[in-house]
């Protein structure tokens, strides 16, 4: 092999003054570079705003949630509850009266929202969802101060307090202390047409989990009024379970079922995952990602293509040499050899490039460091580029055997003047930290992938350098030795 | 030194034909021709006779149609590809009209690089290399490149290149044919050398009627044939 190694090396380098390969062989280390960097960072990317997702997701919402297929009402649950608590890998669950329903704001009657509410037992539910964590003011819905100062300012029965969530309450304007009517069900007075059943509550606090889906929906009032209002004394339509891991969701949400005991009258029992609540966002990013490794693939793919065609543009020039060489006795594997060579150490190299790349970018857009000063840039940057300058003209002088040095030289100044002046991507300056509620943006590195990417760059480069290598080697010797 | 009467390649009855479409270019019709150890032939005739074509194909570069080039009792033809190269390698040594060297490599690498494809590198290879430039007057030009290197120099550096695997035969395709007269006498005169000094057989192809005056025997191509 290693007369192979030695004429391909000096190919990759490329010493003749008028050859333009070596300039090439960058192009195409760069091409494969830039393709390695962007799958890299791009799944990075996609894989931390799912996992970022999954995780705030996770933090405030119940692993499984059990109820009756049609949302019916339950009693017994206490019991439930206790049966469910004993099974392994079960945290904590919690009883909720959950409903939709219409809210009339101050002053207005018509419906302004229409929300969820959850009627829920405050400590029951911190174990589960961590409710408390995320609330501003009280959570104390019977004996708030602000109700009885509300209840004697209207003079109206108060049916209790009200958390509203944050994006909710500027949505409605309503302020601590404000009177919300909120819209439970229609009832039918015996005259043919149905009259609205109201009930008014404070707003004693806000919920704010930044979980859009929540801080924009929900209102949790106190479980026990929520029974009186719908009149279900001792009864629920849902338990909302915590596991101590979130994937084992499935496997425990039959279990569930089974523990809830729920009698053939009572209706057919539904443990719904967190995953089948959120079906349609996993899936869209996991399709997402799908699509997107198929679409870096093809980049790569691209970038092997201009493997290819540098080592067909090699075997172009280099065919009289390859005549030469098959005069002087190597073989068609040599000359095939030779060439694989020379496209393996551009895919290679280039893979190497990429991967460094793609994972200093991620980790410049993870960290949370400050962009150093200009003059901190210019005082680094201008010795290093002077210095290169100087470098350069002695390599270009003498007879090029510094070139490829100084090349990499130039490729890591450059890089580092490039990371010197490109801040730390903030979200908050792209304007996007609305949406994906973080000032960064959510980098995840997995170490699988990237390995899995480093080896198919690499058969993907090596598969390229195929045809281009079987040509040089089918050269006839007569017929190479005679190409001008 | 080996014995000169020893027949050291036998053409067979050769021939070579190229195609074109449906026409035949009949270059070689039945050669036949017994080359001996240690003799320095010239093969002469007009251009476009075949005279290259013979000697690609005694080096093994070329397949002929027909016929058989035998080395010693070896079919040389009969060979795989592989074990070909590696004949070629070891046996045959070329030099051509124009230098063939490799450009990325330097006149001590082009010289080396014959015994590099079957050794890995080591010290006595170039060392072996630099010993074949001082013999042919180039010592001092060990590390230049050949587009640093005058014609004659090159063609030098080419004739060392040949020696480097030290084989029976070496095969020369009008080896001054390029070069100017001052230039042609001193690559002759290496030649007679090497052939007087180390014994190998010298085949080669030439235009030059003094460099034909100055062999053991003269080979005379006509319409395909040997005529001399």
């Amino acid at each position: 092999m290693k007369f192979e190694w030695f004429i391909a090396s000096r190919y990759l380098r490329s010493r003749r003054k008028q050859s333009f390969i070596s300039i090439i062989s960058i192009i195409s280390i760069g091409g494969v570079a830039l393709g390695v960097a962007t799958v890299i960072l791009v799944i990075a990317v996609l894989d931390g705003v799912e996992h970022g997702l999954k995780d705030r997701f996770l933090s405030n919402e119940a692993h499984v949630a059990l109820h009756i297929f049609d949302h019916s009402f339950f009693k017994d649950y206490q019991e439930r509850i206790q049966r469910i608590e004993a099974i392994e890998n079960v945290v904590a669950a919690s009883p909720v009266v959950f409903a939709q329903i219409g809210v009339f704001p101050e002053h207005s009657n018509t419906i302004q929202d229409v929300i969820y509410i959850k009627g829920i037992d405050p400590a029951q539910e911190d174990e589960v969802t961590g409710f408390s964590t995320y609330v501003t003011g009280s959570t104390d819905f019977q004996n708030s101060e602000l109700i009885e100062k509300a209840a004697f300012i209207r003079d109206e029965t108060i049916a209790g307090g009200i958390i509203l969530g944050g994006r909710l309450a500027t949505r409605l304007g309503a302020m601590k202390g404000d009177v919300l009517r909120l819209l439970i069900k229609l009832v039918d007075i015996g005259t043919g047409s149905l009259t609205p059943d109201l009930a008014n509550f404070v707003v004693i606090g806000f919920y704010e989990s930044e979980m859009e889906a929540y801080d924009s929906n929900f209102g949790f009032i106190h479980i026990d009024t929520a029974q009186k209002l719908y009149n279900q004394q001792n009864r629920v339509n849902f338990i909302f379970v915590r596991l101590t891991d979130a994937e084992l969701a499935p496997q425990i949400a039959t279990k569930i079922e089974d523990a809830a005991d729920f009698s053939v009258l009572e209706g057919m029992p539904n443990a719904r995952t967190w995953m089948e609540a959120q079906a349609a966002l996993f899936s869209a990013l996991q399709l997402e990602k799908i699509a997107t490794v198929i679409i870096e693939a093809l980049i790569i793919l691209v970038a092997s293509f201009n493997i290819a065609s540098t080592l067909i543009m090699t075997v172009m020039e280099k065919t009289k040499d390859v005549g030469t060489l098959r005069t002087l006795g190597a073989s068609r594997g040599n000359i095939m050899r030779i060439f694989m060579i020379q496209g393996s150490v551009i895919g290679t190299l280039g893979t190497m490039i990429g991967t460094g790349l793609g994972l200093s970018i991620c980790w410049l857009l993870s960290t949370n460091t400050e962009r150093p000063s200009y003059w901190y840039i210019l005082a680094l940057v201008v010795p290093i580029v002077l210095q290169f300058l100087m470098a350069s003209r002695h390599a270009l002088r003498s007879k090029g055997g510094w070139k490829f040095a100084v090349g990499v030289l130039w490729l890591i100044g450059v890089g580092f003047a490039l990371y010197c002046a490109v801040r730390p991507i903030s979200l908050v300056d792209l304007g996007l930290s609305q949406i994906y509620q973080t000032h960064q943006l959510p980098i995840k590195i997995n170490w699988v992938f990237v390995i899995f990417i480093n080896l198919l760059s690499f058969v993907i480069c090596w598969f390229a350098t195929l045809y281009p290598a079987w040509q040089a080697a089918n050269l006839k010797p007569v017929e190479a030795l005679q190409h001008e | 030194m080996s014995n000169r009467s020893e027949t050291l390649i036998r053409i067979v009855d050769l021939h070579k034909s190229y195609y074109d479409g449906e026409s035949e270019l009949r270059v070689l019709q039945g050669i036949d021709l017994e080359i001996k150890t240690s003799e320095l032939l010239a093969v002469i005739g007009a251009s476009g006779v075949g005279k290259s074509t013979l000697l690609h194909i005694m080096g093994t570069l070329d397949r002929p149609t027909a016929g058989q080039v035998l080395y010693g009792d070896q079919d040389v033809f009969t060979m795989p590809e592989a074990e070909l190269a590696r004949f070629r390698n070891q046996e045959v040594g070329f030099v051509f009209q124009f230098h063939h060297l490799l450009p990325e490599f330097n006149a001590l690498e082009n010289v080396a690089m014959a015994a590099l494809i079957t050794t890995p590198s080591n010290k006595a290879i170039y060392k072996e290399a630099a010993a074949l430039l001082e013999y042919v007057g180039l010592a001092e030009r060990l590390s230049h490149y050949p587009s640093q290197l005058s014609g004659g120099e090159r063609q030098r550096v080419a004739i060392a290149r040949a020696l480097i695997n030290k084989p029976k035969v070496v095969l020369a395709d009008e080896p001054t044919g390029n070069l100017d007269r001052r230039s042609s006498e001193a690559v002759h005169e290496l030649l007679w050398d090497l052939n007087a000094k180390s014994g190998q057989t010298f085949v080669i192809v030439t235009h030059n009627s003094e460099l034909a005056e100055q062999v053991d025997r003269v080979v005379k191509l006509a319409d395909g044939k040997v005529v001399l």
